[in-house]
C-alpha cells in the first residue's frame, strides 16, 4: 500500500506549489492584458504585491473578535497542507500515507469555511455578502468535483491522487473513453468556479455586484491580506494540479533525477495549458449573474453524472 | 450503575428540602452512573475475547423472565451514551440554575427524576436481553424525555411540541410492538435467543414485513424523513443538556434498534439479508441527510437548526447501515466491505454524539446567558464568551465534515464504502449508490454553509440586542462539560485508528466476520486504509489523519511568521467602513440574508413565502416602518401531514354525523362489527 515516494519530495512539492502559485496568477493576468491589447504588469507582479503587503502594518475593524487575527494563519496553513496532497513531479503514493483527493477537497473547504467566518467577523455588509455568496456557490461546486473524482477513482478503486496518476500512466492519454471526456468537460466547467474566476467570480474587483471571494477579503489588511492572497494563489494552483493529476498524468511517472526533471517540466507545461484556458475563458465571457451560476454549474453536474453513469453501466 | 441512577432518582426526593440540593446530588449520581457505564463498556469492548455480560433480573412478571445481555453492540452503544452523559451531567446543574433560577423545588425534583430515569432507560434498553424489558425501557425513555421536554417552560409551545412528540413516537412504538408480539407469539418466550430461533423459521416475506414494521417504529424515534416532524420541535424545547442527550444519544438508540433487528433478531441464518431492507434504508438515509440540512439552513432558532442537523446526521449514519445491509454476506464482496460500511456508520454514531452534544451545550450556554434562541437577536458573543465561541467553532468544523476533525473521518469511510459498493453493483443499483455519494457531498457543503451562518451570525459582528451585549461567560463546570466533548472530537479526528479497536466487538457481533481494525487499520493505528476492504483489483486508499494534523501543526508557525509581517508594526483598530454612515448592528449580515441565495436556488423545495408591509408617512417615498415576514415550509409537513390531518378531520366529522347518541344504534354497530369479524377471521377454526 505504502509507496516509495519519500516525504522530502512531498514537502518539496508542497513548497514548490506555494512558491509557484503567484506566478500562475501573474501569467494569467499578463495574458489577459495582452488579450485586451494592453501591455499589462509583469508576470512577477503578484510577488511584488505580496512583498508590499507583508511590509505594511495592519488596520483592523474594531468590531472584530479575537478570531479575526488568526484567520489568515489558519487559512494559509490549511491551503498549504492541501498542496502536499497533489502529485507534482513524481506520481505514486508517498512513503507514509497522508491524504487523498477527498482530503484535498476537505482541506480546501476548511480554508473556505474559515475565510467565510472571518468575513462575518468585521460586521460589514460587504463581508457578509461575500461569505453568503461564496457559501452558496461552494456547496454546488463541491459535489460535482467529488463526482468527477469518483468517476476517475471508480476505474482504479482508489481516491489517492498519486496512485491514480501512477496507474493511468503516460500512455493512458491515448485510451480516453467517453467517460473521461465527459469528466474532463465537467472539470473544465468547474475550474473557473473553484479558482474564483469569470464567469463565476471576478478576481479583479470587490464591487458589490460582482464579487464573491474578494468581498470576504475586504476587511483584511497588510500581512493578513498578504496571507489570504497567497492562500488564494495556492488554492488556484492546487486546483489546477488536481485537474492535471486526474486527467493528464503524463510525465510524472518515472523516477530518478531525470524522471523528476521530466516530471517538473511536464507539470509546468500542464499548468500553463490550464492557465491559458482560464485566461481565454476570462477574456471571452462576461460574469454571470449570481442566480445564473447554478445553471452554469448544472452543465458540469450533468457531464459529471453522465461520466459516472458511463463508468458504472 | 443501576444503583447510581436509582440513587439519582431518589435524590429527587431531596427536593422536598431544597431544589438546589436535589439538583446537585441527582446530577452527581447520574455522573457516577455514566462513569460506571464508561468503565463497564470499555471493559467489555477491550476484552479479548469479547465477553458477553449476562444478568438475570428478579422475576417481576409471572409470564416473562427479564435479563440484561451486554454483547459487543450493546457495549458500544453503552459507551456512546455514557460519553455524552458524562458531559451532560457535568454541565447540567449550573445550566439549570443559570437558565431558570426561579424554578421551585418541585420542578427541580421532577427534572432530576426524569433525567435519571431517561439515562437509566437508555442504558438498559441497549443492554436488554428480552423483548419485554426492551419495550419497557423504550416506553420509559419516551415518557422521561417527554417530561423533560415539557419541564423547561410553562408556555403552550413546549406543551404542543411534547404532545406531537408523544403522538408520533407512540404511533411508531405501536408498529414496533406488533413486530415484537408476532415474534414472541411464535417463540413462546420473550428473551432474544428464543426470538432469534423463532425468526429463523420465517419465510422472506414475513421477515421483511416484520422488519419494516420495526423500522417504522425506529425511524420515527430516529427522526428519519418523513417521520421527523416532531424532532425539530421537541428537541429545542428541552433543557439544553437534555437536548444534547436527546439529539446525541436517544436517536442513536433507535439506530441500535435497527441494527439489532436487522443484523441479529430477524436476520436469516446464513443467507444475505433481503435486498429491499438495505436499499430502503440507503434511500431513506440519503433523503434525510439532504432534506435535513436544507431545512436546517433556513432556521433562525439556533437549537432548532441543530435539531434539523440531527436529521441530517442520522441520514448519514443510515447510509452506512444501508450499505452494510446490502453488502453483507454477498459472496463477490468477501465480507470486508460490509464491515467497512458498518464501521463508517458506527463511527459516525459516536462522532455525531460528540459534536452534536458539544453544539447543543454551546447553544445552551448562549441560551442561559441571553435567554434568546433566535440568532437574529444575537451577535458579537465571541467577545464576551470566548470559550463558548471557540468550542462552538470546533464543533461547527467537526459537524461540517472538515478535516482534521472527527466528522471528516466517518464521512470519508462512508465515501470509501460507497466507492466499493458502486464498483460491485453495476447498472442502475450502482447509480443509486453513486447518486447517494453525490448527495452526501452536497450535504457536507451545505452543512458548512449552515455553520458559517450559525457561528458567524451568533458569535461575530456586533451585538444586535441588549441581551447579546450583556452576555457573560458561563461558569467553569459548563465549560468543562463542553471541553470534554471537544476533546473527544479532536481525538477521534486526529487519531481515529485507536477508536477502531473499540469498533471490533460491535462489527464482529453483528456481521460475524471481520472486525473493524482488521479492515481499516491493517497498516497500524495511524493509517486508515481501505486496501483490504475493497474487492478485486481495486487498489484502495490510505490516509493518515495523524500525519495530516502534524503537517498542519508544522505549517502553522510558517503561516504565523508571514502573518506577523516583515516589519512588525502595531495594530491599528478603526471602525468598519460602511460607506460613510456610522456603523451599527444593522449593517451586519443577518441569518435570513445569509441564507437567501440558497433559499432562491432551492426555491422549488422550500416554497418560500414573504410579505413586506410598508407604513408610509404622506408620500410613498417616506417610509416610517417596514415589516418583513418570510417563511419556508417543510415539504413533508405540508404534503403529507396536513393531508393526513385533513383526512382524519373529515373522517371524524363523518363519524360524528352518524353518532346519534342513541345506545341501540351503537349496539347495532358493535353487533355488525362482531358479525363481520366472525365472517372474516372465524373461518380457520372450523
Amino acid at each position: 500500500m505504502t509507496g516509495d515516494k519519500p516525504l522530502e519530495i512531498v514537502l518539496l512539492e508542497m513548497f514548490l506549489l506555494v512558491l509557484l502559485g503567484p506566478l500562475v496568477t501573474g501569467f494569467i493576468q499578463k495574458l489577459k492584458a495582452r488579450f485586451q491589447s494592453r501591455q499589462g504588469a509583469g508576470v512577477l507582479q503578484p510577488y511584488r504585491d505580496l512583498v508590499k503587503l507583508l511590509n505594511k502594518g495592519t488596520v483592523q475593524a474594531d468590531t472584530a473578535s479575537g478570531f479575526f487575527r488568526s484567520i489568515p494563519v489558519l487559512v494559509l496553513a490549511t491551503t498549504m497542507a492541501a498542496g502536499a496532497l497533489v502529485p507534482v513531479v513524481q506520481a505514486g503514493p508517498p512513503a507514509f500515507p497522508l491524504g487523498d483527493a477527498l482530503m484535498l477537497l476537505g482541506l480546501l473547504s476548511l480554508a473556505r469555511f474559515l475565510t467565510a467566518v472571518g468575513a462575518l467577523d468585521a460586521g460589514g455588509a460587504f463581508g457578509g455578502m461575500g461569505a453568503s455568496r461564496e457559501m452558496t456557490i461552494a456547496p454546488l461546486v463541491e459535489p460535482v468535483l467529488m463526482m468527477v473524482v469518483f468517476s476517475t477513482a471508480l476505474a482504479h478503486g482508489t481516491t489517492e491522487l498519486g496512485i491514480l496518476a501512477e496507474q493511468r500512466g503516460t500512455s493512458w492519454i491515448l485510451t480516453w473513453r467517453a467517460a473521461d471526456f465527459l469528466g474532463f468537460a465537467a472539470m473544465l466547467v468547474l475550474l473557473p468556479a473553484e479558482t474564483g474566476r469569470i464567469p463565476v467570480d471576478n478576481p479583479d474587483t470587490h464591487l458589490e455586484l460582482t464579487m464573491l471571494h474578494e468581498g470576504m477579503l475586504l476587511e483584511h489588511s497588510g500581512p493578513g491580506l498578504g496571507c489570504m492572497m497567497l492562500a488564494s494563489h495556492t488554492r488556484q494552483i492546487v486546483t489546477l494540479g488536481l485537474a492535471a493529476a486526474l486527467f493528464f498524468p503524463i510525465g510524472a511517472v518515472s523516477t530518478g533525477v531525470i524522471g523528476l526533471l521530466l516530471g517538473a517540466v511536464s507539470f509546468v507545461a500542464k499548468i500553463l495549458v490550464l492557465a491559458v484556458y482560464l485566461a481565454v475563458i476570462e477574456s471571452s465571457y462576461a460574469k454571470l449573474r449570481l442566480f445564473q451560476v447554478p445553471q452554469y454549474l448544472g452543465i458540469g453536474f450533468v457531464c459529471a453524472l453522465m461520466s459516472l453513469a458511463l463508468r458504472i453501466l | 450503575m443501576a444503583t447510581c441512577y436509582a440513587a439519582g432518582a431518589f435524590a429527587s426526593l431531596l427536593a422536598v428540602w431544597s431544589g438546589r440540593l436535589a439538583l446537585v446530588v441527582g446530577h452527581i449520581a447520574a455522573f457516577a452512573g455514566a462513569v460506571t457505564g464508561l468503565v463497564v463498556s470499555l471493559g467489555i469492548l477491550l476484552g479479548n475475547p469479547v465477553q458477553t455480560l449476562t444478568l438475570q433480573l428478579p422475576d417481576l412478571f409471572p409470564f416473562a423472565r427479564l435479563s440484561l445481555v451486554v454483547d459487543g453492540l450493546s457495549a458500544y452503544f453503552l459507551l456512546v451514551i455514557s460519553l455524552v452523559a458524562v458531559a451532560a451531567t457535568i454541565y447540567g446543574p449550573a445550566y439549570l440554575q443559570a437558565h431558570s433560577p426561579e424554578a421551585g423545588a418541585g420542578r427541580r425534583g421532577v427534572q432530576v427524576l426524569a433525567l435519571n430515569t431517561f439515562l437509566a432507560c437508555m442504558v438498559f434498553l441497549c443492554s436488554a436481553g428480552d423483548a419485554l424489558s426492551f419495550i419497557l425501557c423504550w416506553e420509559g425513555m419516551t415518557l422521561a424525555s417527554y417530561v423533560l421536554v415539557v419541564s423547561d417552560d410553562t408556555d403552550g409551545e413546549n406543551a404542543r411540541a411534547g404532545l406531537l412528540y408523544m403522538i408520533m413516537t407512540h404511533a411508531g412504538t405501536a408498529m414496533l410492538l406488533v413486530s415484537f408480539l408476532v415474534l414472541t407469539e411464535r417463540a413462546g418466550a420473550f428473551d432474544f435467543a428464543a426470538l432469534r430461533t423463532a425468526a429463523s423459521g420465517l419465510d422472506d416475506s414475513a421477515r421483511t414485513t416484520l422488519f419494516f414494521l420495526a423500522l417504522v417504529g425506529f425511524a420515527t424515534k430516529a427522526g428519519v424523513v418523513p417521520l421527523h416532524v416532531w424532532l425539530p420541535r421537541a428537541h429545542p424545547a428541552a433543557p439544553s443538556h437534555v437536548s444534547a442527550l436527546m439529539s446525541g444519544v436517544m436517536l442513536k438508540v433507535a439506530i441500535y434498534g435497527i441494527l439489532r433487528f436487522g443484523f441479529d433478531l430477524l436476520a436469516p441464518a446464513f443467507e444475505p439479508l433481503p435486498s429491499s431492507w438495505g436499499w430502503t434504508i440507503l434511500v431513506l438515509g440519503t433523503t434525510s441527510a439532504v432534506l435535513g440540512v436544507l431545512y436546517a439552513l433556513q432556521q433562525h432558532d439556533l437549537k432548532r437548526l441543530l435539531a434539523f442537523h440531527s436529521v441530517e446526521n442520522i441520514g448519514i449514519i443510515l447510509i452506512g447501515v444501508g450499505l452494510a445491509m446490502i453488502l453483507w454476506r454477498r459472496e463477490e464482496v468477501g465480507g470486508t466491505l460490509a464491515t467497512l460500511a458498518l464501521t463508517a456508520a458506527l463511527l459516525h454514531t459516536v462522532n455525531h454524539a460528540a459534536f452534536k452534544g458539544l453544539l447543543f451545550l454551546g447553544a445552551g450556554s448562549i441560551l442561559c446567558r441571553t435567554h434568546v434562541r433566535n440568532m437574529e437577536e444575537l451577535g458579537g458573543l465571541a467577545r464576551h464568551m470566548p470559550w463558548t465561541a471557540g468550542l462552538f467553532l470546533l464543533g461547527a468544523i467537526a459537524i461540517s465534515a472538515l478535516p482534521p476533525l472527527n466528522g471528516f473521518v466517518s464521512e470519508w469511510l462512508t465515501f470509501q464504502a460507497i466507492l466499493g459498493g458502486a464498483s460491485i453493483f453495476r447498472g442502475p443499483s450502482g447509480l443509486v449508490i453513486v447518486v447517494s455519494a453525490a448527495l452526501l457531498a452536497l450535504t457536507g457543503g451545505l452543512a458548512a454553509a449552515c455553520f458559517v451562518k450559525a457561528f458567524g451570525v451568533t458569535f461575530l459582528g456586533r451585538p444586535r440586542t441588549a441581551h447579546a451585549e450583556h452576555a457573560t461567560e458561563v461558569p467553569l463546570s459548563m465549560i468543562a462539560g463542553m471541553a470534554w466533548l471537544a476533546v473527544l472530537c479532536v481525538l477521534l479526528g486526529v487519531a481515529p485508528g485507536y477508536a477502531m479497536r473499540l469498533l471490533d466487538a460491535p462489527t464482529m457481533a453483528m456481521l460475524h466476520g471481520y472486525g473493524a481494525s482488521e479492515v481499516v487499520t491493517a497498516h497500524g493505528p495511524l493509517v486508515l486504509s481501505t486496501a483490504l476492504a475493497l474487492p478485486g483489483a481495486m487498489k484502495g486508499t490510505a490516509i493518515s489523519m495523524t500525519m495530516l494534523a502534524l503537517l498542519l501543526l508544522a505549517l502553522l508557525p510558517i503561516a504565523w511568521f508571514l502573518r506577523r509581517g516583515l516589519r512588525p508594526s502595531p495594530l491599528r483598530t478603526v471602525p468598519t467602513w460602511t460607506c460613510g454612515m456610522s456603523p451599527t448592528a444593522r449593517f451586519d449580515y443577518t441569518a435570513t440574508a445569509f441564507a437567501k441565495p440558497l433559499r432562491l436556488v432551492f426555491a422549488s423545495l422550500y416554497r418560500p413565502s414573504r410579505s413586506v408591509v410598508k407604513e408610509t408617512a404622506g408620500s410613498p417615498y417616506i417610509i416610517k416602518r417596514l415589516v418583513y415576514t418570510g417563511e419556508v415550509v417543510d415539504l413533508a409537513e405540508t404534503q403529507i401531514y396536513h393531508r393526513v390531518q385533513h383526512g382524519i378531520t373529515t373522517l371524524s366529522k363523518a363519524i360524528r354525523d352518524n353518532s346519534t347518541g342513541r345506545i341501540h344504534g351503537y349496539i347495532g354497530f358493535v353487533l355488525g362489527a362482531l358479525f363481520l369479524a366472525l365472517l372474516v377471521f372465524g373461518g380457520g377454526q372450523r
